[in-house]
C-alpha cells in the first residue's frame, strides 16, 4: 500500500520530465505518456478506494536541524481519498479531452510537463501527513497554475494574469507559511491529524487555534479565488480551457476547502468555523450576482466557481463537513464538465469566448449542448442530479444552525441565482437563432472520441451520483459533526429554481431585445457595470499595490536610502576635502595636501594602541 | 605543510602565472586546476576532520612578542566555508570562460584563492585581519578593471568602505589582546575581558558592514552593479559570507554573553535590511540592482537567524548561506548576461527573453524561484528552518518573516514578467543570446544543485549540523 502511494506522488513528477523531454522527439509521445500516467494513477487510486481499511499513513524524515525536524510523511483517509479520486479522475479525462484541444498547438512537450507537475503537486497536498509536506504541494500547484495561466506567454494577457495569480496567491501564502512556524512553536509538530486532536481536546489554547485557523483560512481564501482573491480566478481564464477546468475549476482550487476540511477539528475549536461561513456567504452572493452579467462564458464560469466554492465554505462554516466535502466533489465534476464543454464550443467556434456571438448552437453541437444541459441542471441544482442535494445539505445546515440573517439570506440568494445565470449561458450559447451567421456557419463539430467521450462520461457521472449522496456523505463524516438534512427543502428550492429559470427563459429566449433595453437604462447600467466588474475588487487592489506599495513605501524606501544613508558615506568624500583644504590652508602654504599626514597621525595612533596592548 | 602552500603559493604564483600566460593564454585552465585541487583538499580536510572542537593543521611563523603566530587550525564550520569557496571559486571560473584579458583576470583570482582559504583557516586574529584585508586587494581590481561605467567609483567605494569595517575589527584586536593577551581566537575567554561590550559592538559593526546588514549596506549594490557578472557573483557567494562567518564566529561564538545582552541588535537589524531592501528592490527597475537587493535581502534572514542564538540557528544561518551563494550566484552571471547581450540595464528594454532564449530564461526562472521561497528549492529550506529557529527563539511574533517572501515573489514574479515572458521587444528580437557551453554547464550545475538540496537538504544538514553541535554556548543555550 504505502509503495502504491509514494508511486502516486513520485511518479507524476518523474513522468513530467520525461512528456518533456521525449515530448521535443514527437508530440504525440508526450500526450501518450500523460494519458497512461494518468490512468495508471486514477487505476492506482481506485485500487486503493476498493482496498481501504485504515487510514495508511508513510513516514519520511525530511531533514533535521539543531534540534528540530522537519518531517514530510503522506497520510491517506476518506477526506484525502475523495480528494485523490477527483484529481486522478478529472485529470485523466482533461488529458484525454487535451488531446484534441491542444492539438495544434507547438508547445505540447512543455504543456503536458506542466499539467503532470501540477497532478503531482496536488496529489502530495491531498496525501501530506503535515503542514510542510501540505505546503510543498501548495506551492507546486500555485507554480504549475501560473505557468499554464501564461502558457501562451508571448501574448500580454496571460502573461499578465499569470503574474496576478501568482501574486494574489502568494498574499495568502504567506500566511499559511507563518502558520507552519506558529503551528511549530504552540503544537510542536506539523502533524495534521495531530493538531487536530490537539485543538479538539483543548491542548492548544483556543485563542491560538483561533489566530492561526484565521492565518490558514486567508491562504485557503486566496488559493480558493474567494472574495477579496477571486480577482485572479478570473484573469486565470486567460489560460487553456483544459488548464481552468482542471486547475481553476475542479482541483486546485478545492484545497483551500480541502485544508480546512482537514483542520476541521481545529477550526471548530478555535471557533473560527463562524468567520468561515460570514466571509464564504458573501462570496456566494458576490460570485453568483457578477456571474449573471458576463458576456464571455469562461467569466461566467468563473464566477460561479467562486460562488459554488464559496457554497462549500458555507457548508464547512457552519459545521458541516460531510455538505460541504459533498458540495466540493459535486462541483468539481459538474464544473469540470461546464469547462470543457465551454471549451468544445470554442475549439469549434475558432477561439470565441464571447456568448453574444452565439446562438442556434445546439443543431451542430449536439452532444455538447446536451452535456452541458446535464452539468447546468446539476449545477443549478435541479434533482436528481448531483448538485442538488449538496447544496440542499449546505441551504438546510445553513438554515438550521442560524448563525444569523444575513449570512443565511447571501447564502440562500447566492445559491440559488446559480440556476438563473447558468440558464442564461446554456440559452445564449446554444437556443434561439444563431446572432453571427458567419460564425455559425464555420462552426466544426468536435471529435466524439476524444471530445465528447469524457463530456459524456463526466455528465453520467454527476447524475449517478446524485444516488449516491447519502454514501459519500457517510464515507465522508466522523459522527461527530452536524448531519446534513438530504432533501429537506425540496418544494422552497425547486420552486425558486423554476421561477428564476422560467425569468431567464422569458428574458434570454423569447425577450431578447428587452434586456438589452433594461441595461440602457442608467441605474441598471450601473448596478450592471458594478457586476460586470467583480464590484471593482481588482481595481481598488490593483490601485492598493500600486499606489500605496510601489509607488509609496517602496519609493519612500528608495527615497530614503539614495538621499540619506548613501548620502552621508559619499558625502565624506566632500567632507574630507574640505577639512584637508583647510587644514593645508592654515598650516602651511607651500604643501597643498596634507592627507599622507593624516593617515600617518591615525597610523601612529593605532600603534600606540599596539603598544599599549603589550604593556 | 600542504596548507601553508595553499594560501601562500597562489599570491606568489599569481604574478608568474600572468607574465607566463598573457602571450600563451591558458591561465584559466590553470585556475580552475587550482580551484578543483583547492576544493579536493577541502574535502579530504572535511573527511580527516576530529569528531569535536578544532583540528591542527600547523603552526608557523611564530613571533612570540606579539603572539603573531600563523596558526591554522578547522573546525567543521570553517571547513565547510572552505568547501562554499572553492565550489564559488570553480563556478565563478567557469562563468568568465570567455572574459577579456584573460591572463590578468584568472591571476588575480588565483591571488583571491590564496588569502580567502588563509582566512578561514587561521584562528589568530592578527593573521585573520592580514587575510581579511589581502582579499580586498584582487577584488578591487576586478571591479575597477573589468566592471561597467563607474566601476572606478564603485571600486573605491567598495575598498574604502570595507576598509572601515576592517579599521574596526583590527582596533577590536587589539583591545582584545590587551586584555586577553593573545591573539588566538579559540583561547579567548570572554569573561577574562575587560571591556567585552566595546568589543562586541566593534566587531559587531565591522562584520555588518561586510554581511551586509542595514543601514552598512549602501556600498553593496554599486559595487555589484559596476562589477562584471561572475565577480558579483563571487562577491555575493564569499565576501558576504566572510562578514556572516566573522558575525557567526566571533560575535556570537567568541563573546556569547555579550551576544546574548544585544541579540535584539542583531535580530532588528536582520529584520530591517529583509524588507528595506525588499522594498529597494521592488521599486528598481535595474535588473542588477533588483538582484543586488534580494541578496541583501536574504543577508537579513542570515542575521534573524544567527540572533536566535542557538543550535538550530546557526545550522540554518549557515545553511541559508549556502542556499544564498548557490541561489545568487545563478542570478547575478544571469543578469549580467542579459545586460551584456541587450546592452541594457532596463528590465523595460528586454521582454520575451524565453522566446529567443529559452534554456537561459529557464535558469533564470528557477533562481528567481529558489530566491522567493518555492518549496522543494534551497531557498524555502532556508527561509523555514529560518522563520522556526527565529520563532522558537525570540516567540511567535517573528512569523512576519513570512510576509518578506511576499516582497520578493512581488519583484520576482515582476523581474520574470518585465523580462522573460510578454512580447519580444525590439531589443530582445535582435539579440543573440547564444553563450559558452561550459558558461551555460556551470550554470545548470548550480540550478540542479540548487533543486536537488531543496529536495534532500537532508544531505547538507548531515554536515552542517555538526559543526555547530560541539558548541554548547552558555551552557544552557540550546
Amino acid at each position: 500500500m504505502s509503495e502504491l502511494i509514494l508511486y502516486l506522488v513520485i511518479s507524476p513528477f518523474a513522468a513530467a520530465l520525461l512528456a518533456y523531454a521525449f515530448g521535443k522527439i514527437d508530440k504525440q509521445i508526450a500526450f501518450w505518456i500523460s494519458e497512461i500516467l494518468t490512468l495508471s494513477l486514477f487505476i492506482a487510486v481506485l485500487y486503493l478506494f476498493f482496498h481501504y481499511t485504515n487510514p495508511i499513513s508513510v513516514d519520511i524524515n525530511w531533514f533535521k536541524f539543531g534540534h528540530f525536524s522537519i518531517p514530510i510523511g503522506l497520510y491517506i483517509d476518506h477526506l484525502s481519498m475523495v480528494m485523490l479520486l477527483i484529481v486522478s479522475g478529472l485529470g485523466f479525462l482533461d488529458i484525454h479531452y487535451s488531446h484534441d484541444y491542444m492539438a495544434e498547438d507547438p508547445h505540447q512537450p512543455r504543456y503536458y510537463g506542466y499539467m503532470l507537475f501540477f497532478i503531482g503537486g496536488m496529489i502530495l497536498l491531498v496525501s501530506a501527513k503535515q503542514l510542510s509536506g501540505l505546503f510543498t504541494g501548495w506551492e507546486l500547484m500555485g507554480l504549475a497554475s501560473y505557468l499554464l495561466i501564461s502558457f501562451w506567454h508571448e501574448q500580454k494577457a496571460p502573461a499578465d494574469s499569470g503574474v496576478s495569480a501568482f501574486l494574489y496567491t502568494k498574499a495568502g501564502d504567506i500566511f499559511l507559511f507563518a502558520s507552519l512556524g506558529l503551528l511549530f512553536y504552540y503544537a510542536g509538530t506539523l502533524n495534521m491529524v495531530t493538531i487536530d486532536h490537539l485543538a479538539t481536546s483543548g491542548k492548544i489554547s483556543s485563542h491560538v487555534s483561533f489566530v492561526v485557523a484565521i492565518f490558514i483560512l486567508i491562504a485557503a481564501l486566496g488559493k480558493s479565488g474567494q472574495f477579496p482573491f477571486f480577482p485572479w480566478l478570473l484573469r486565470a481564464m486567460e489560460g487553456p480551457t483544459t488548464v481552468s477546468a482542471l486547475i481553476h475549476g475542479a482541483t486546485m482550487v478545492n484545497s483551500g476547502i480541502y485544508i480546512v476540511a482537514r483542520l476541521f477539528g481545529f477550526y471548530a475549536a478555535g471557533d473560527a468555523l463562524i468567520v468561515v461561513a460570514s466571509i464564504a456567504a458573501l462570496g456566494v452572493f458576490v460570485g453568483a450576482t457578477s456571474a449573471l452579467v458576463q458576456s464571455e462564458m469562461k467569466r461566467v464560469l468563473a464566477y460561479s466557481t467562486m460562488s459554488h466554492l464559496a457554497l462549500a465554505f458555507v457548508g464547512l462554516g457552519v459545521g458541516s463537513l460531510a455538505a460541504g466535502m459533498m458540495h466540493l466533489s459535486n462541483h468539481a465534476i459538474f464544473k469540470a464538465l461546464l469547462f470543457l464543454g465551454a471549451g468544445a464550443v470554442m475549439l469549434s467556434t475558432n477561439d470565441t469566448k464571447d456568448m453574444w456571438r452565439f446562438g442556434g448552437l445546439k443543431k451542430p453541437l449536439f452532444l455538447v449542448a446536451i452535456f452541458m444541459a446535464m452539468g447546468a441542471l446539476s449545477l443549478g441544482g435541479i434533482p436528481p442530479f448531483s448538485g442538488y442535494f449538496s447544496k440542499d445539505a449546505i441551504f438546510a445546515t445553513t438554515i438550521a444552525t442560524n448563525h444569523g440573517d444575513i449570512i443565511t439570506a447571501l447564502t440562500l440568494i447566492g445559491g440559488l441565482l446559480s440556476i438563473a445565470y447558468i440558464t442564461r449561458m446554456w440559452i445564449l450559447i446554444f437556443a434561439g437563432k444563431p446572432r453571427d451567421i458567419e460564425l455559425f456557419n464555420a462552426v466544426k463539430t468536435p471529435s466524439k472520441f476524444w471530445i465528447s467521450l469524457p463530456l459524456g462520461i463526466m455528465a453520467v457521472a454527476t447524475l449517478v451520483l446524485g444516488f449516491f449522496q447519502k454514501d459519500l456523505a457517510d464515507y465522508i463524516i466522523s459522527a461527530k459533526y452536524i448531519e446534513p438534512h438530504i432533501t429537506h427543502m425540496m418544494p422552497v428550492i425547486l420552486g425558486a429554481i423554476i421561477s428564476l429559470a422560467g425569468i431567464m427563459y422569458y428574458f434570454y429566449y423569447l425577450r431578447l431585445d428587452l434586456v438589452k433595453k433594461l441595461i440602457a437604462q442608467p441605474l441598471i447600467k450601473s448596478i450592471h457595470n458594478i457586476l460586470l466588474n467583480g464590484y471593482y475588487v481588482e481595481r481598488f487592489i490593483t490601485w492598493f499595490t500600486h499606489n500605496i506599495m510601489v509607488d509609496f513605501l517602496a519609493k519612500v524606501v528608495t527615497y530614503i536610502d539614495i538621499h540619506l544613508l548613501d548620502a552621508v558615506i559619499d558625502g565624506t568624500n566632500d567632507a574630507s576635502h574640505v577639512v584637508f583644504n583647510r587644514l593645508s590652508k592654515t598650516n602651511t602654504k607651500k604643501s597643498g595636501d596634507y592627507t599622507g599626514g593624516v593617515i600617518f597621525l591615525v597610523g601612529l595612533v593605532i600603534l600606540t594602541v599596539m603598544i599599549g596592548a603589550r604593556a | 605543510m600542504i596548507y601553508l602552500l595553499t594560501i601562500f603559493l597562489p599570491m606568489l604564483l599569481a604574478g608568474y602565472i600572468y607574465l607566463f600566460t598573457r602571450r600563451i593564454g591558458g591561465a584559466k585552465y590553470i585556475a580552475l586546476a587550482l580551484f578543483v585541487a583547492l576544493f579536493i583538499e577541502a574535502w579530504l580536510t572535511y573527511t580527516n576532520l576530529l569528531p569535536s572542537g578544532y583540528t591542527m593543521l600547523g603552526s608557523y611563523l611564530d613571533v612570540k612578542r606579539f603572539d603573531f603566530v600563523l596558526t591554522l587550525q578547522v573546525d567543521r564550520f570553517s571547513v565547510i566555508m572552505l568547501l562554499l569557496v572553492s565550489v564559488l571559486l570553480i563556478f565563478v571560473t567557469l562563468t568568465s570562460w570567455s572574459v577579456k584579458h584573460q591572463s590578468a583576470y584568472f591571476s588575480l583570482l588565483i591571488f583571491f584563492a590564496g588569502p580567502i582559504f588563509g582566512l578561514f583557516m587561521s584562528t589568530n586574529l592578527l593573521w585573520f585581519f592580514i587575510f581579511w584585508e589581502l582579499t580586498l586587494i584582487p577584488i578591487y581590481f576586478l571591479i575597477g578593471i573589468w566592471g561597467d561605467k563607474q566601476r572606478i567609483f564603485a571600486a573605491m567605494k567598495f575598498f574604502i568602505y570595507t576598509h572601515l569595517a576592517s579599521m574596526l575589527m583590527l582596533l577590536a584586536f587589539f583591545l582584545l589582546y590587551k586584555q586577553s593577551t593573545t591573539f588566538d581566537m579559540t583561547q579567548i575567554k570572554e569573561g577574562a575581558l575587560t571591556t567585552p561590550a566595546l568589543i562586541w559592538w566593534l566587531l559587531f559593526i565591522a562584520f555588518a558592514i561586510k554581511m551586509p546588514l542595514f543601514p552598512f549596506h549602501t556600498w553593496l549594490p554599486i559595487a555589484h552593479v559596476e562589477a562584471p557578472a561572475p565577480v558579483s557573483s563571487l562577491l555575493a557567494g564569499v565576501l558576504l559570507k566572510m562578514g556572516a562567518y566573522g558575525m557567526i564566529r566571533l560575535v556570537v561564538l567568541m563573546l556569547p554573553h555579550q551576544a546574548q545582552k544585544y541579540d535584539y541588535i542583531i535580530l532588528i537589524l536582520g529584520l530591517a535590511t529583509l524588507f528595506y531592501a525588499a522594498f529597494m528592490a521592488l521599486y528598481t527597475t535595474h535588473i542588477k540592482k533588483m538582484v543586488a537587493y534580494s541578496s541583501i535581502s536574504h543577508m537579513g534572514l542570515v542575521a534573524i537567524a544567527i540572533s536566535a542564538l542557538s543550535f538550530s540557528g546557526l545550522s540554518s544561518a549557515l545553511f541559508e548561506m549556502i542556499g544564498h551563494a548557490l541561489i545568487i550566484s545563478i542570478l547575478f552571471v544571469i543578469a549580467g548576461i542579459f545586460h551584456e547581450k541587450t546592452g541594457s540595464w532596463q528590465m523595460g528594454d528586454m521582454g520575451g527573453i524565453m522566446q529567443k532564449a529559452p534554456y537561459l530564461a529557464t535558469l533564470f526562472v528557477i533562481g528567481g524561484l529558489a530566491a522567493l521561497g518555492l518549496p522543494s528549492t534551497i531557498g524555502f529550506i532556508g527561509e523555514l528552518s529560518v522563520l522556526i529557529s527565529a520563532i522558537m527563539a525570540h516567540g511567535v511574533w517573528l512569523a512576519v518573516i513570512a510576509a518578506a517572501s511576499l516582497l520578493s515573489a512581488g519583484y520576482f514574479i515582476w523581474a520574470f514578467r518585465r523580462v522573460i515572458y510578454g512580447k519580444q521587444s525590439k531589443v530582445v528580437a535582435l539579440t543573440n543570446f547564444a553563450i559558452h557551453p561550459v558558461v551555460f554547464g556551470a550554470l545548470a550545475i548550480f540550478a540542479i544543485l540548487v533543486i536537488a538540496f531543496g529536495i534532500f537538504p537532508q544531505f547538507l544538514f548531515s554536515g552542517i549540523d555538526r559543526a555547530f553541535d560541539t558548541y554548547h554556548l552558555l551552557g544552557g543555550l540550546a
